[in-house]
């Protein structure tokens, strides 16, 4: 017997088929209003989510990668409804969230997986309560949400008769994480959002929990949205990936492609930034310098210009839409992709290498 | 990985259990030597209060003229006699009734109204909390002797109404530690996973928040077991709660007042049990928060 395992092909809550996206993202805009310093002061807005587009594929992995605050975290609470967009529409399996999918019945088909470990499990509830919680209000049985918690960690490696009646203080930060995929797990969802979910632990733990996710993936038919900074491990887990610079889409597109060959310079620069195993391979050149500009009063046109090394007047004033790289393998929201842009590249499209 | 382990853990196995944070609690504070004394001071008070009429030596209304404020020792009067020559002994054992009544009264009646509305500004945030929270600050700006006094002289003299004033006195500071520790907890991951999946506010409150809170805002409010106890000696000691004669701590140190140069001791003998009563209380709060902080 298995915990019902939902394959996307076979699953009966799909409706739309392999071909149609499981969710659909259109021009998500979430700005946080910040109090004003001082007396008379106005206070501006963070444009942390600032129009973002994508749609993630029945059984994918979608990586989500970029510098902190650039939205990555604040994507996954909007897509999780913990926060209220300001615009935008999300799509799960062609029903409109919130119109034709009611919110709760959402909710139960994607999940979430947080950094903190120990944050996101309550201490004082026992590991099996932490796990029944779900499956509880959603009307099941006491006895069958128990066995089911019991399944579930045996499935994340956590021998249920040793785990299940402790506290998560009791727990290391490798089993707590564990855990708390085991309770994402609990309401049988489709999509599970990953949000830096392997970010804290000590990298042999990360490489086992990686691993684990790549077979609960494979058993539950699962899709997933793997958000993290480290670079190395979104290359390792993601079919796309999807690169964020202050709130929006730098960069979109098949994962080994874009690591491979970047289209948009902020992903170069990301990309060469990585340390590289081989010390005869390593950059010289600093690759980015600065931090990402204040978010509240973001550079116009192209938000990267102010970084960007093939930055032009032409950059200033025109925002760049995602065009199709050369290769077509991605998207990037560059002028240089774009013909008669003003860009002086524009007409060759040929990308600085980056040694990945 | 294989699924095929998944047969056998499908039948409820028995489980490892862990003990539970709360017998934690009790076990460290059964362990607090300091604590355990609080406590069996505490128990004794009540248990004389109880027992009032069965431990006197003698009633505790009967004056004589010819007995007045009779030192510390005397035969037949242990602990002396007050100004209008009534035993001070019975008196002590008596008052222990409504001045343990109106220390212990208006703390849970006020822990369980000031949780409710804390828990419910800091939970829901926003334009609630502030309704909330800036009607609690009006209540909050007055001093607390000051606001039981002005409270208990407009609703008028009395027991009930001196509890009732002192009820409300606790009813901001509470809900201000409850909702300072509701917003902390509101914050923390384990909320967002609950609401994510899908579960109601007030689910999401039983479940996750109260365990969480409910035990600061105790620690708090076994505290402010001895304010009350303060408080409503304070009242009455102004003649805004108990009546002459009945016994109470507060009354029997107003009226012995006169008496203060004359006999002392005798007229310092209410104070010592409100003294002893408050820190009794005081001590096993502190032990009861040591207990709690712990740092699993």
């Amino acid at each position: 017997m298995i915990t019902t395992p939902h394959h996307s092909a076979l699953d009966e809550r799909d409706r739309g088929g392999p071909a149609q996206s499981l969710l659909s993202v259109n021009g998500l805009i979430k700005h946080f209003p910040v109090k004003s310093s001082g007396f008379f002061g106005r206070g501006g807005v963070v444009r942390a989510v600032d129009g973002v587009s994508f749609d993630i594929r029945k059984g994918e992995t979608l990586g989500v990668v970029g510098e902190s605050g650039c939205g990555k975290s604040t994507t996954a609470r909007l897509l999780m409804h913990l926060i209220k967009p300001d615009q935008g529409e999300i799509i799960f399996d062609g029903e409109m969230v919130g119109i034709d999918l009611p919110l709760a019945e959402y909710r139960r088909q994607v999940q979430m997986v947080f950094q903190d470990s120990y944050a996101s499990l309550n201490p004082r509830l026992t590991i099996e309560d932490s796990i029944t919680f779900g499956p509880r209000i959603h009307g099941m049985a006491e006895t069958a949400a128990r066995a089911k918690a019991h399944d579930l960690l045996a499935r994340v490696g956590l021998d249920p008769s040793r785990f299940a009646g402790r506290y998560p203080h009791e727990l290391s930060g490798g089993q707590r994480q564990r855990v708390n995929i085991a309770r994402a797990l609990a309401l049988d969802p489709r999509l599970l959002i990953l949000d830096e979910a392997v970010s804290a632990l000590d990298k042999s733990v990360e490489a086992q929990v990686l691993n684990l996710l790549q077979d609960l993936k494979a058993d539950f038919g699962l899709t997933y949205i793997f958000i993290s900074h480290d670079l190395n491990v979104v290359r390792f887990m993601v079919d796309r990936v999807m690169v964020m610079y202050l709130g929006t889409i730098a960069e979109l597109g098949d994962g080994e492609a874009v690591f491979a060959a970047p289209s948009h310079p902020y992903t170069a620069a990301l990309l060469a930034s990585m340390p590289k195993m081989d010390p005869s391979d390593r950059t010289m050149e600093a690759p980015l310098t600065g931090d990402p500009p204040n978010p509240i009063n973001p550079p116009s046109g192209c938000r990267f210009h102010p970084r960007c090394k093939l930055a032009e007047p032409a950059c200033q004033t025109i925002v760049p839409p995602l065009t199709a790289s050369a290769s077509g393998t991605s998207q990037a929201a560059c002028l240089v992709l774009v013909p008669q842009s003003g860009h002086s590249h524009a007409a060759r499209v040929a990308m600085p290498e980056a040694h990945a | 990985m294989s699924v095929l382990q998944l047969s056998t853990a499908s039948v409820l196995q028995p489980i490892a259990r862990s003990p539970g944070y709360w017998s934690g609690v009790v076990r460290r504070v059964s362990r607090d030597p300091v604590a355990m004394t609080a406590l069996l001071v505490i128990v004794s008070l009540i248990l004389m209060a109880v027992f009032a009429s069965s431990i006197a030596p003698s009633d505790p209304f009967k004056s004589s003229m010819l007995r007045r404020l009779k030192p510390i020792g005397t035969p037949g009067f242990p602990l002396g006699a007050d100004e209008l020559g009534r035993d001070m002994l019975s008196r002590l054992i008596y008052g222990a009734r409504l001045s343990l009544l109106m220390g212990l009264t208006p703390v849970p009646i006020a822990f369980v109204i000031g949780s409710a509305l804390g828990i419910t500004a800091g939970y829901t945030g926003g334009l609630t909390n502030t309704l909330i929270m800036r009607t609690i600050d009006v209540f909050y700006a007055f001093p607390s002797v000051l606001l039981a006094v002005a409270l208990s002289g407009a609703l008028g003299a009395g027991l009930t109404n001196a509890l009732v004033s002192i009820t409300l006195v606790f009813i901001p500071p509470i809900a201000r530690v409850a909702e300072s520790v509701t917003t902390q907890v509101r914050s923390l991951d384990y909320i967002d996973a609950a609401r994510a999946s899908g579960a109601h506010a007030w689910t999401i409150i039983r479940v996750h928040v109260l365990g969480n809170v409910l035990g600061p805002i105790f620690v708090y409010a076994t505290g402010l077991v001895s304010v009350s106890m303060i408080l409503a000696s304070g009242l009455s000691f102004l003649g805004l709660g108990v009546r002459p004669p009945e016994p109470e701590w507060g009354l029997m140190l107003n009226t012995l007042r006169t008496a203060i140069y004359n006999q002392p001791l005798v007229a310092a003998l209410p104070g010592a049990m409100i003294f002893i009563t408050s820190i009794a209380f005081n001590v096993l709060a502190d032990g009861l928060r040591s207990a709690m902080d712990v740092k699993s």
